[in-house]
């Protein structure tokens, strides 16, 4: 039997490993990749409280997440693509202006 | 209790401590390459750890998704975008100091907020958590999410389609 405080455990530590990656990275494309981390955090969260409760609400949450996810990374790339073709830079530090 | 029923928990911290660990490295990684091929590790090592919380399904969607689509995604994306000389990536001490700590001091409270107060009691039925159940309840009771999140999904297609095509001029031919 798993206990679930290990799971929740899991669940924060792979959340604040993703959140570190967003605030102290740089580069755009690992700030995108630290986001994935963030939501499968959640979803370890998620399918913990499933097996505990004995009930598939929390997986089908999770499901929803990862399709959230997925829309997420589409848009976020093609913007991403897009702001590379104007400024030829993916460093934050150079992406400083709102007028494209 | 004997040592056959710790058996799932110790599948569940081996593929826990790897998620970790290639999550700490994907963050550490200077190179975007190495860090992808880090998160390629990291979604299967976290599909590992649902098979063994019992979600096959949500396991299943993670590698046939994450592994297979996003990942390959964030390959072609890294391929296009051409990153040539990577550059140090430095802060000043004032910044790094606030960068670190705000996850920090989050996990803790966050931990305080979990771990001090009771959870409710487990559940006594004999769990079914099994793909039938799941999907009758995805299609009957979250139906009209499921549909929303269908339209969703085309929006953003169409949206990404349109944001990331070269813009074509009239007077370039």
């Amino acid at each position: 039997m798993i206990p679930i405080e290990a799971v929740l455990a899991l669940g924060i530590v792979l959340f604040a490993i993703g959140l570190i990656g967003v605030l102290a990275r740089k580069n755009l494309i690992v700030i995108l990749m630290a986001l994935e981390l963030l939501l499968n955090g959640v979803n370890v969260v998620l399918v913990g409280f499933a097996l505990r409760w004995g009930n598939t609400t929390g997986q089908v949450f999770a499901l929803f997440v990862v399709m959230i996810a997925v829309a997420e990374a589409a848009v976020g790339f093609a913007l991403m693509l897009s702001y590379f073709r104007h400024r030829e830079t993916y460093s934050l530090d150079e992406i400083n202006d709102l007028k494209g | 209790m004997s040592l056959l029923s710790y058996i799932p928990f110790a599948i569940f911290a081996f593929f826990g401590a790897l998620a970790v660990g290639s999550a700490l490295l994907m963050i550490w990684q200077r190179n975007p390459m190495h860090s992808v091929l880090y998160l390629a590790f990291t979604v299967l090592a976290i599909a590992g750890v649902f098979f063994t919380l019992q979600a096959d399904f949500v396991g299943a969607i993670q590698i046939v998704i994450y592994a297979g689509g996003v990942v390959v995604l964030y390959v072609f994306v890294i391929i296009i975008v051409n990153l040539g000389d990577l550059k140090a990536e430095t802060r000043k001490w004032f910044p790094r100091l606030f960068l670190w700590s705000v996850p920090g001091l989050l996990v803790l409270e966050l931990a305080a907020l979990v771990f001090l107060h009771p959870l409710p009691p487990p559940s006594t039925a004999p769990a079914d958590l099994g793909l039938p159940q799941l999907s009758v309840q995805l299609l009957s009771t979250y139906l009209i999410p499921f549909e929303v999140a269908s339209l969703l999904l085309l929006a953003a297609m169409v949206g990404a389609i349109l944001v990331a095509r070269k813009k074509v001029t009239h007077d370039s031919h």
